[in-house]
């Protein structure tokens, strides 16, 4: 074992960037921090992954230019909301392989609202030929077609996922980073405008400009008093189903039993899960292609489990609460808080005793629904 | 708006897709031909009440419709349509609209989008 996760950073978010702030700015927070975090010298960075929406015309190799970094080994990778895991992945197998010895692996976006939109409306090819004429909606749109098809199957209710937005809310008032942090009622759920129905405000993630940093390196350099956080599977999915099923299921379907084999443990040993909330009705569709919901009662999981905080799932607030800046920073924050909890370092929020811990990233929507996804299971290490 | 909606068939093994693929995922082949289809049921809906960056934006409905291939496409609806209604597709530069069969056709444009 010569990889693991020794550090995180972020920058700070905002709904709105101020001139000057652009997503190379919040990925120079993102790792200045880090690097402090992992007590790390930026000299000793010999290789880096990013993923970001709105760093263009620049690439990586501008990045490492602009942030003084001389690489050995060098990604970016383009899979929105698995990005992180993506690069997590490459990350990992390039020290354990010797291309690299330390690893930044970063993500952040600044695209502002009106970026937003221009992305969401020629996200792909399919998107801007095939849905943005017929006033789609972004993702909002797609996903509202998924939600209500999920309502339907698994009988869910509006409030069930109410239940998911407001324990997302509670466990973000832990997270001084989220940009919502005050409670949430069933009230304020329920009569919030709808966006595109069934979904409503709090159903969207809020839009934020900010980044996300790791360090991956061999375990030893871990700062002292530190556990340092290995991986002990990971498994990526893409284009699963050509965009041909329904969208309840996504690519994690195809790896589940796999990772778990891999990982050498079961859905029931993990402690927390942080999984990509791009809407409820996926977090929920990841936690069941995981195995994390037994019996397949999605209702009865998103109203115990999830909304009585039984069983901790994104515990940073998620992106609901905490913001989505951008795809790949929201999916590298899911692994940032499994990291920070597994270390014993989340704070009020802190997960007692936490060991084990299953990240996931889902991404790229496609046409109909996300064609992307991935899963690791993490570990403390003692 | 012209009568119908261009889906693409496999040469190869027949499979029905859309959007148009470069080698079909069932057989590989590359060679499709254009089909028009003219009617699908309408799976759910959703009303598109805010557009992110558009101030003055009018709700539009957009569904979720199987046609008889099993094929699932977006539509955008031009009516009130629910789900189990079978539509009449039309389409508009490549994207497919619809209305309750035997209606009269959609004569208004796609919305504008903000420029890509
Ligand atoms: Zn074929």
């Amino acid at each position: 074992m010569r990889a693991a996760i020794i550090g995180v950073g972020q920058s700070r978010y905002t709904r709105r960037p101020e001139s000057g702030q652009s997503a190379h700015t919040f990925i120079r927070d993102a790792v200045v921090a880090a690097l402090r975090d992992a007590e790390i010298d930026a000299r000793d960075i010999d290789g880096m992954a990013v993923a970001s929406f709105s760093l263009a015309p620049d690439t990586a190799v501008d990045l490492a230019w602009k942030l003084g970094l001389s690489l050995k080994w060098l990604l970016q990778d383009t899979n929105g909301g698995s990005s992180a895991m993506n690069m997590l992945g490459h990350a990992l197998r390039g020290i354990e392989t010797g291309a690299a010895s330390v690893v930044l692996v970063t993500a952040g976006d600044a695209t502002g609202l009106a970026g937003y939109g221009k992305i969401a409306a020629s996200y792909n090819i399919a998107t801007r030929d095939h849905l943005a004429p017929l006033g789609h909606g972004g993702p909002n749109g797609v996903y509202a077609l998924v939600t209500a098809r999920q309502m339907k199957k698994y009988g869910l209710e509006k409030a069930d996922y109410g239940r998911m937005a407001i324990a997302q809310r509670a466990w973000a008032a832990g997270n001084p980073n989220a940009v919502y942090r005050a409670p949430l009622t069933m009230e304020e759920y329920l009569g919030a405008p709808l966006v595109a129905d069934p979904l409503n405000r709090y159903d969207c993630v809020p839009v934020v400009a900010g980044a996300q940093a790791i360090i991956l390196a061999h375990p030893d350099r871990c700062p002292r008093g530190r556990a340092p956080v290995r991986v002990r599977a990971i498994r990526h999915s893409f284009n699963y189903d050509h965009q041909a099923g329904d969208g309840l299921q996504t690519g994690i379907s195809t790896f589940a039993d796999e990772l778990w084999r891999e990982a050498g443990v079961r859905p029931g040993d993990i402690d927390l899960a942080c999984i990509y909330d791009d809407y409820p009705a996926m977090v929920l569709a990841q936690l069941n292609d995981l195995g994390l919901i037994p019996d397949g009662d999605l209702k009865r999981f998103a109203q115990r489990e999830i909304g009585e905080r039984r069983f901790p799932v994104n515990t940073h607030g998620g992106m609901m609460s905490a913001g989505q800046p951008g795809g790949p920073a929201g999916g590298l924050n899911h692994i940032s808080e499994a990291v920070l909890q597994l270390q014993h370092r989340a704070g009020a929020r802190q997960v007692p005793n936490a060991r084990l811990a299953v990240a996931t990233g889902y991404g790229m929507t496609m046409y109909r629904y996300g064609g992307t996804a991935a899963a690791a299971v993490l570990e403390r290490m003692e | 708006m012209t009568r119908g909606f261009t889906v693409w068939r496999c040469m190869g093994c027949g499979a029905v897709l859309f959007p148009e693929r470069l080698l079909c995922p069932r057989c590989h082949g590359a060679a499709f031909a254009p089909e028009r289809v003219e009617e699908g049921v309408v799976e759910e809906t959703s009303t598109i009440r805010h557009m992110i960056g558009q101030a003055d934006w009018k709700p539009r409905v957009i569904a979720n419709v199987r046609t008889k291939d099993g094929l699932h496409i977006t539509v955008g609806l031009r009516d009130d349509s629910g789900p189990g209604t079978v539509i009449d597709l039309y389409e508009e530069a490549g994207a497919p609209f619809g209305v309750a069969k035997g209606s009269p056709p959609p004569t208004e444009s796609p919305p504008a989008e903000p420029p890509p």
